[in-house]
């Protein structure tokens, strides 16, 4: 346990500078989130759309918007920019090497450094959505929030570190799958892709990220409404499956 | 210690480049062998297969009787990359520490490593800070952290200075009077018939030849350093090639008891003899010959 505690504090040590970037992403939206509710919050904290528009127009109505949106994907920008390279990058400098001839497991060793930026993720989100609830709305956030950063932690986390088993272009291929997996799911909750034969779309629905899964989730944080836990537990086991293949992957990969 | 049966390891899409063809051999324990051969003969790509970061495409590789990553999962192993490198912003004290953790030592284990090989006053460097010849030994230091049966340096003196040099050769012998088994894949032949028991000489990804860089046969021929000209010489060594200087000259006899006889007889002239050195034919010259006009 202690080679693994080590070789935890010299992964968050290579991580360092992609965690203080993700800590300043995530101070400017509070940045910003703040400027906006001293300038335009009501008595009851409520920032006043009609004030913001005032002040910019749309431009700025937009942009506070658009805020709001990427605030809600920050755990998958946090899990997605923590986990890229997360072994691909350990392959192609020759470090996966290094580690191969000591007397650990690859899996365990990945295994704990997934874990560990995982965690990680979770735990900056956790910081910062509420925040940015509190800051933007006056109230405390739903308990569902955490659910949504763990859905997106865990669908994107996983995903990243599978794809880092194949290439080190891990990160950009997993938002490529993710926004493939929103299109995909948007055009089929407006039935585009009904005349595809049933068996084609059930099959490109289990293989994208479970984004329908993730969208309840989202959906019932927007409305205050409980964790559906259904939803919850399909993408733990879609995050699961994916950490064993990487693992199966891992295990015979040659480095 | 590591069994090669038929190996043959292809690459490439449609597995067209062949890195190594055919190859058996069995390095025994306790041995130091080193891999030779020109650029892209395979000599990487043996070491990557005797130590499973990759599989042959036929034939099989056995360390220490069982596949390769199962015995370095339970035993470990010392290795040095070729070009190694580590994350550059980490400090050389905590790379250090961190991996004799992980090796199973302490961090003790890792101080000594870095007092051993002249690390101390970089220890609080960042990795991405140190000179190629520092990063070498902070390499060969990190594979040393702990005594491990295996030690596999891929090109260790790259970079490193002639002092360096010339103690990486000593902690090579403490590593054999040790009994540790040491393979080293290099280019530099003169190193490798310092330090090695046997040479795998590698051409086109097959085995040229096995040489014997410390034949068990004695020398016939000596070249013998006096301190001074002494024109007596001539008597104890009639047949003696002496070079114009007049202090050197080498001979060819049945054995070393001829020679002690000689040489004794030699000092009881008066004759002052500071060296007497064993000519053997040099590896360079060697591995020529075997290579023919592809050398």
């Amino acid at each position: 346990m202690r080679g693994i505690a080590s070789f935890l504090r010299l992964t968050l040590r290579s991580r360092a500078r992609r965690v203080a970037g993700l800590i300043a992403f995530g101070l400017l939206f509070l940045a910003a989130g703040a400027t906006a509710r001293i300038f335009t919050g009501d008595e009851h904290g409520h920032i006043e759309m009609d004030q913001i528009f005032a002040l910019g127009g749309t431009t700025l109505v937009s942009a506070l918007l658009l805020m709001g949106w990427l605030v809600g994907r920050f755990p998958l920008i946090a899990a997605v920019v923590l986990m890229a390279g997360i072994f691909s990058d350990d392959r192609a400098r020759g470090h996966a090497r290094i580690y191969a001839v000591l007397p650990h497991s690859p899996v365990v060793l990945y295994g704990a450094r997934f874990l560990l930026l995982a965690s990680l993720a979770f735990l900056m989100s956790a910081l910062l959505l509420p925040m940015f609830d509190i800051i933007v709305l006056g109230v405390l956030p739903h308990a569902t929030v955490f659910a949504l950063i763990g859905g997106q932690v865990i669908v994107f986390g996983t995903l990243t570190a599978l794809l880092s088993t194949f290439t080190r272009a891990d990160a950009w291929a997993a938002l490529f799958v993710g926004v493939t997996g929103i299109v995909w799911d948007g055009l089929r909750r407006v039935e585009l892709v009904a005349a595809l034969p049933p068996a084609f779309r059930q099959a490109v629905s289990v293989v994208l990220p479970p984004q329908g899964a993730l969208a309840r989730i989202e959906t019932a944080f927007a409305s205050l409404q409980p964790v559906p836990w259904d939803a919850v537990l399909y993408v733990s086991l879609y995050g699961a499956l994916l950490l064993v293949i990487a693992g199966a992957i891992l295990a015979r990969r040659e480095i | 210690m590591i069994e090669f049966e038929n190996v043959t390891k292809r690459y490439g899409r449609r597995r067209r480049v062949v890195a190594l063809r055919d190859v058996s051999l069995e390095v025994p324990a306790g041995s130091v062998w080193a891999v030779v051969g020109p650029n892209g003969a395979g000599k990487s790509t043996l070491l990557a297969l005797a130590l499973g970061f990759i599989r042959p495409t036929r034939g099989a590789v056995l360390l220490g009787g069982m596949p390769p990553r199962y015995h370095l999962r339970d035993n470990g192993a010392g290795y040095l990359s070729e070009r190694f490198s580590l994350p550059p912003e980490w400090r050389v004290r905590d790379a250090l520490r961190g991996l004799a953790r992980l090796a199973g030592g302490r961090a003790g284990d890792a101080d000594r490593a870095a007092g051993r090989f002249g690390l101390e006053p970089h220890l609080g460097r960042r990795i991405g800070e140190l000179s190629r010849g520092l990063l070498q030994r902070v390499g060969l230091a990190q594979a040393l952290l702990v005594p491990r049966d295996l030690v596999v340096l891929d090109e260790p003196t790259e970079g490193l200075d002639p002092v360096w040099r010339i103690r990486l050769r000593d902690i090579v012998a403490d590593l054999r009077d040790e009994g540790r088994t040491v393979i080293i894949a290099s280019h530099d032949l003169g190193e490798v018939e310092r330090v090695a028991d046997r040479a795998i000489l590698l051409e086109g990804g097959a085995v040229r030849e096995i040489l014997d860089t410390r034949s068990g046969d004695p020398p016939s021929s000596w070249r013998i350093t006096l301190a001074a000209p002494f024109d007596r010489a001539a008597e104890v060594f009639p047949a003696a090639a002496m070079e114009p200087d007049g202090t050197v000259f080498t001979v060819a006899l049945p054995g070393p008891a001829e020679l002690s006889e000689r040489v004794a007889a030699l000092v009881a002239l008066g004759g002052l003899v500071v060296a007497v050195e064993p000519l053997r034919q040099p590896l360079e010259e060697r591995v020529r010959e075997a290579l023919g006009d592809d050398a």
